[in-house]
């Protein structure tokens, strides 16, 4: 946990606290924020630094099957980035996909502590805590693909909701995952079973089930809530990057009725359709979008921003990833999981002149500019979907500087940018307050972690430390200290310790009785069997249970205990 | 003066040495280039450990020795020119940009690999993926020459893009394959599925060769293009026939599979080519 | 039998890449033997009654008993002089095992191999190629209507391939199992597998990419010269029927075997036939599977890959992971005479290797670790006597589609596990280099 700790002189942004740039002391000790430190603790002086909550990914791509699948893919993009191993830590390689050292190292070497891998297969559960643990500093969780899950659309078809629910909280359980999934709900039967087809709208049949895409996405937000998950059902819609698909993205959202979802990758769900011929063209409808959650409470949304540059796509949206597959230089992955998700890779490459390309990078930009409340916005680039988490600084700096960005909207395509209302957000410059609140404070409320995203005392003591540069970019690539769990982990810009983070997950309860309906359907229609398939306590050396707190279930949760 | 290197004690394994580039010994003396590092299996190493250095570096390096485990010889290299009196380990030229390299002896698998520029001259055999693209990568030779006066081996100019490959030997397997664009020259045989995957390019075989079900027959003809490449070939000292220059070619389209704009083309003395 | 007897439901036999989780094993512990498997096949019954335990030494050092702590000490003293050490093999152990020896492997600037380099590493060179449509195996039980095995017999190497994943089992969108299938064979010769099939291929020996590449002009409506049977001995209407039938089935699958990866051609035949399948989803669901035949090579695909980018024949001498099939390969590098010394896990090389590789293991210090002796433990300078996994050591296998299994082992052995050994060396070398051993070199400046 490291020795006590005083961080004097920096200017301190801790938005959940009220704290705007003050300059105080931050006290770390065993492993939390702490009031004080005896005066012989070690000093850190940040004069002439910026000190934040260590920073946390809500919607990234980091480890389990499909990611291992992209890396193996793409053994040319790692051969010219590469990680040398250091006296402590482990060698590794990058590109848009790094190999599990890499990528804990390479967050943490940009002020981040926290991530969230937003997509697993149930039976890749036990893949994805297997990387987790080669994944070093990194404090994790994952969220677990159950929108596709043949056998809770046989119980919601069959109008089951109570069972939906116990075997929602069963299989979160089970999986130790962090929130349910749900991607592009209906779309992987179709795929599977249906030659390669797609869902179109809410309303489509989902294949041979009595199912619509409305009814699964309602079903799981109910159920959800119900749950009292800390995060609720985190929702890539259905008609990700088509051109229209806006219309599916509000639809999903009213569907909540004033209950918790949050919207994944928004960007990528907020196109319009362009008028006459070109009517493949998507155009920018962030307006729509924004306006919806501005005055929308229950709704969050990370946004999904893309930058130029290399990408890999990489997503439970198998029909997505064929439809993307003539970008990926003859390279195309599909991942079928029995009964649970599909999964399509292909690399990819942004580029600026490309309107499409383009648009995105603009709406992106457009849905933070206009965001009123940037805590229900937060940051993402659906790593490493619209482009590598390495690009975040840049990202940053074209949020707080206009200047710069002006500069680079001249570079990209201009008749994307005459489709979106960037040049109208023109304006607006994200403080450092807001920064902190998009990449910390906000994904840290969003994800019911409350011991996160914050500097108060008792908060988990992560912490970095940026030398303020007017150039943005450079000051948010490089922090100057990382401390996780109170030891220090970056100093003077350079890895100085090892560490292995925490598993973060739920553990809701449920009803036992739904084994009895759970385990029949294993015995006919998995290859693996019912006993072997929950992932136990030793692929979990270091979790955390997050407590939910129930509207329904009879039995209380269990406490927030680590184990 | 020439910098000049003579192997003295051999490698007890791999031995790293792209610091073997005329340009990054530019202007440094026998002295300073015996105290660079090179990378003796998994530990550093002086080059002097291994090599009797003299002369002075002025763009030109002599070396010699068998060289067959020293890997990685004239990376990146832009300028310059790099004499070998004996064999090559591989990844001789890798990724080079210009500048020559001449070697006496054989060179191991990897000559030249997505290399944009210059001249490899290996005047003895070269293992496979002469010219070759990086396993994952779709782009092999960007550009340049490479003459191999023996044989080589599998996947001679594998997504190569652009630049000439000849070899005065036999080629082995998939000669060609999943080529871009560019020439590739085969004085000797063409082993199986020669062109595989291939979208535009051409390789020249003078012996018949069985080509795959995917490529088709177009035409007999004599291209200008060939007589002029084939008489660039002779002048980098290959043995190029008269009847070679002056011959007449089957033309076979291919990759059917992919563009079909590649063609094989089998010089027509040569006897028939067939169908696999 | 003995009188102590348990009973260990849902085990897993890791003979084969089937991975099969539903054994259940009839354990006599005083015996330290299993006495019955019922669900097993017959290869994964002789694999459990063959694994009882041995009287071994737990460890030889040049051929004489030690412990396994001066076995560790002699070990560590190879692997952190060594300039080019070579860690090999890797298929038959647990994940948790792998992911030590990668460690070790980064530690001291080796290399690390796996089986996966001599059977299916050209699938995996394929795959980097071209990526690939696959399915985890839930998938072809239950939707499969068109199943084509190409260049495998498992029959005889995979039986439950059969009776469990791929034929006769009936699925969700399968009601009626074989019957709601077509099964097609493709092969250089009968086999005790070509009486499952509908459709019998016989391809000439090394004319399989010939036959792929046919398959896919016709697929995308080229024509074929009917020339195709001289070189390939399948007639073009063979051929077109097949093709047919894979563009109008609702979920076809190849599931193809070292026949087909191991033949002249190697990496581009996998490629082809994973193009196909890419090819085939322009109409219908179409995927491809790899038949993997260790237990658990497919983790140890995984776990390399994860840990370097790379999933075998990674290299670490300059500091970080570099992969090059060919060079840093295992029966390349020894053929060559690179090595200097070699830690071999659950593997045996000296049986299998070409005979100058083996040639070359005789001359350098190697070291083993491995439940029984073998041709490799003979000439191991250190031999550790392990614990086998899945009988008697737990940890995480991966099923020849990707899917991880946590095992259940069926009585204890006085033996340490792989991962303990492993572990107490990699701590030992640690010890002695001081940490990590710093980067040799920075990366290279071009490309190579």
């Amino acid at each position: 946990m490291g020795s006590p700790l005083r961080i004097v002189n920096g200017r301190v942004y801790d938005p959940a606290n009220g704290v705007n740039g003050a300059v105080q002391d931050v006290c770390v000790r065993d492993g939390k924020i702490v009031a004080d430190v005896p005066p012989d603790a070690k000093r850190i002086d940040a004069a002439g630094m910026v000190v934040m909550p260590g920073g946390i990914d809500i919607h990234c791509h980091i480890a389990g099957p499909k990611v291992n699948l992209a890396r193996k893919v793409q053994p040319e993009t790692h051969q010219d980035d590469v990680q040398l191993r250091t006296r402590l830590t482990r060698s590794g390689t990058g590109g848009t996909v790094p190999s599990t050292f890499a990528t804990g190292y390479r967050y943490a070497t940009l002020g981040y502590t926290t991530a969230m891998e937003a997509a697993v297969t149930p039976l890749g559960a036990r893949h994805t805590l297997e990387e987790f643990h080669d994944t070093p500093v990194l404090d994790k969780g994952f969220f677990v693909l159950v929108g596709n899950n043949l056998l809770l659309y046989r119980l919601l078809q069959e109008g089951r909701r109570e069972e939906l629910r116990h075997a929602l909280a069963w299989w979160l359980k089970v999986t130790k995952a962090y929130a349910p999934k749900l991607v592009n709900p209906g779309g992987d039967e179709m795929w599977k079973g249906q030659r390669n087809a797609n869902i179109t709208s809410l309303d489509d049949k989902i294949g041979s089930f009595d199912l619509t895409p409305r009814r699964v996405i309602a079903a799981f937000i109910e159920a959800g809530n119900e749950l009292g998950l800390p995060h609720p059902v985190h929702i890539h819609c259905n008609n990700l990057g088509h051109s229209g698909n806006v219309e599916t993205t509000l639809e999903t959202m009213r569907l909540a009725e004033g209950r918790r979802a949050h919207i994944a990758h928004i960007q990528f769900h907020s196109y319009g359709a362009a008028a006459g011929k070109s009517q493949s063209n998507p155009t920018s409808r962030a307006r729509d979008i924004i306006e919806y959650i501005n005055t929308h409470p229950n709704i969050s949304a990370d946004v999904g921003a893309v930058m130029f540059g290399p990408a890999t796509i990489m997503t439970g949206d198998a029909p997505l990833a064929y439809m993307l597959r003539r970008f990926g230089g003859n390279k195309w992955v599909n991942a079928d999981t029995e009964n649970e998700s599909g999964c399509g890779i292909v690399p990819f490459r942004y580029q600026d002149r490309v309107y499409t390309n383009a648009l995105q990078w603009a709406i992106g930009l457009e849905l933070l500019l206009l965001s009123e409340d940037p805590w229900r916005m937060v940051f993402s680039t659906d790593h490493p979907n619209g482009g590598s988490f390495m690009s975040y600084p840049r990202l940053i700096r074209l949020l707080m500087d206009r200047g710069y960005r002006k500069e680079q909207m001249a570079h990209v395509n201009q008749k994307a940018l005459d489709r979106s209302a960037l040049r109208d957000c023109q304006e607006r410059e994200y403080s450092l307050s807001e920064i902190a609140i998009i990449t910390r404070a906000g994904p840290a409320r969003l994800l019911g972690l409350t011991d996160k995203g914050h500097l108060g005392v008792g908060a988990d003591a992560d912490v970095t430390i940026y030398e303020e540069d007017e150039d943005k970019e450079k000051m948010f690539s490089a922090p100057r200290y990382v401390i996780k769990d109170g030891e220090l982990i970056i100093e003077d810009h350079e890895l100085r310790a090892d560490h292995q983070g925490r598993l973060l997950h739920v553990a809701p309860d449920y009803d036992p009785q739904i084994e009895q309906v759970i385990e029949p359907f294993f015995e006919d229609f998995y290859t693996i069997r019912f006993a072997n398939y929950p992932v136990d306590d030793r692929y979990v050396p270091n979790g955390q249970i997050i407590p939910t707190t129930p509207s329904v279930a009879a039995a209380p949760a269990t406490a927030g205990t680590r184990t | 003066m020439t910098l000049t290197l003579t192997l003295r004690t051999a490698p007890t394994v791999p031995l790293e040495a792209d610091v073997l580039s005329p340009d990054r010994l530019s202007g440094v003396s026998a002295l300073e280039a015996a105290k660079l590092t090179v990378v003796h299996g998994n530990q550093r190493a002086d080059l002097g450990e291994f090599f009797q250095v003299g002369g002075a570096a002025d763009g030109e390096l002599h070396l010699t020795g068998d060289l067959a485990q020293v890997k990685q010889i004239g990376t990146g290299m832009a300028r310059g020119r790099i004499v070998v009196h004996g064999s090559v380990g591989m990844h001789l030229g890798a990724g080079m940009t210009g500048g020559e390299i001449v070697v006496e002896g054989d060179a191991g698998d990897w000559v030249g690999p997505e290399m944009s520029g210059g001249r490899i001259v290996v005047k003895g055999n070269a293992g496979h993926m002469l010219g070759s693209a990086r396993r994952g990568s779709q782009i092999g030779v960007r550009g340049g020459e490479i003459v191999v006066f023996g044989n080589a081996g599998n996947e001679v100019g594998n997504g190569m893009r652009r630049g000439l490959i000849a070899i005065g030997g036999d080629a082995g397997d998939f000669a060609g394959v999943n080529m871009l664009a560019g020439t590739i020259v085969v004085l000797g045989r063409l082993a199986w599925r020669a062109g595989a995957g291939m979208r535009r390019g051409s390789i020249i075989s003078m012996h018949p060769a069985e080509l795959l079900p995917t490529f088709s027959y177009a035409c007999d003809y004599a291209p200008e293009f060939l007589r002029v490449c084939l008489r660039h070939v002779r002048g980098l000292g290959l043995t190029i026939a008269d009847s070679h220059v002056n011959g007449r070619y089957q033309r076979w389209c291919g990759d059917g599979i992919e563009l079909n704009r590649g063609e094989v083309l089998i010089l027509d003395s040569a006897g028939t080519a067939s169908r696999s | 039998m003995g009188e102590n007897l348990k009973v260990v439901r849902d085990a897993t036999c890791t003979f084969c890449g089937c991975v099969c989780d539903d054994m259940h094993l009839t354990v006599d512990l005083d015996q330290k033997r299993i006495m019955k498997a019922e669900n097993a096949c017959i290869l994964g019954k002789a694999w459990f009654r063959e694994h009882g335990i041995e009287e071994r030494p737990l460890a030889l050092i040049g051929g004489r008993t030690a412990t396994t702590e001066e076995a560790v000490e002699a070990a560590a003293q190879i692997l952190a002089q060594a300039r080019f050490p070579l860690i090999y093999g890797l298929s038959d152990t647990t994940c948790e095992a792998q992911r030590v020896a990668v460690a070790i492997a980064d530690m001291i600037g080796g290399t690390v191999d796996t089986t996966t380099s001599v059977c299916h590493g050209p699938s995996g060179i394929a795959f980097e190629g071209v990526g690939e449509s696959t399915a985890s195996l839930g998938e072809i039980k239950n939707r499969a209507d068109l199943v084509v095995f190409w260049g495998g017999n498992p029959a005889e190497a995979h039986p439950r391939l059969f009776s469990r994943y791929a034929v006769t089992p009936k699925g969700m969108f399968i009601p009626n199992g074989r019957k709601d299938r077509t099964v097609v064979l493709v092969d250089v010769r009968r086999t005790p597998s070509t009486p499952a099939a509908d459709i019998f291929i016989q391809v000439k020996p090394r004319s399989d990419f010939e036959v792929l590449w046919a398959l896919r002009a016709l697929v995308k409506g080229r024509k074929v010269d009917p020339s195709i049977e001289r070189r390939t001995g399948v007639s073009l209407a063979v051929l077109e029927d097949l093709v047919a039938r894979m563009k109008s089935c609702r979920f076809g699958v190849f599931l193809f075997g070292m026949g087909l990866t191991m033949n002249r051609g190697r990496h581009f035949n996998s490629g082809a036939l994973l193009a196909l399948a890419t090819d085939l989803n322009e109409f219908t669901h179409w995927v491809a599977k790899p038949v993997r035949g260790h237990g658990n090579v497919t983790g140890a695909d995984n776990v390399v890959s994860w840990q370097t980018g790379f999933p075998f024949g990674v290299n670490f001498s300059r500091g970080y992971p570099r992969f090059n099939p060919g060079e840093f390969t295992s029966v390349d590098l020894l053929t060559r005479r690179e090595a200097d010394a070699a830690l071999i896990i659950a593997s045996d090389p000296a049986d299998n290797f070409p005979k100058a590789a083996i040639e070359h293991l005789r001359r350098i210090p190697v070291i083993t670790l491995d439940p029984k002796a073998t041709p490799t433990t003979q000439l191991a300078q250190v031999a550790f006597t392990t614990a086998t996994y899945g009988i008697n050591v737990s940890g995480t296998v991966y099923r020849m589609d990707d899917v991880p299994i946590t095992l259940r082992p069926a009585f204890e052995s006085p033996y340490p596990s792989d991962e303990q050994v492993l572990t107490a060396i990699r701590d030992r070398v640690r010890a002695l280099l001081g940490g990590n051993r710093l980067p040799a070199g920075a990366p290279v400046a071009a490309a190579s």
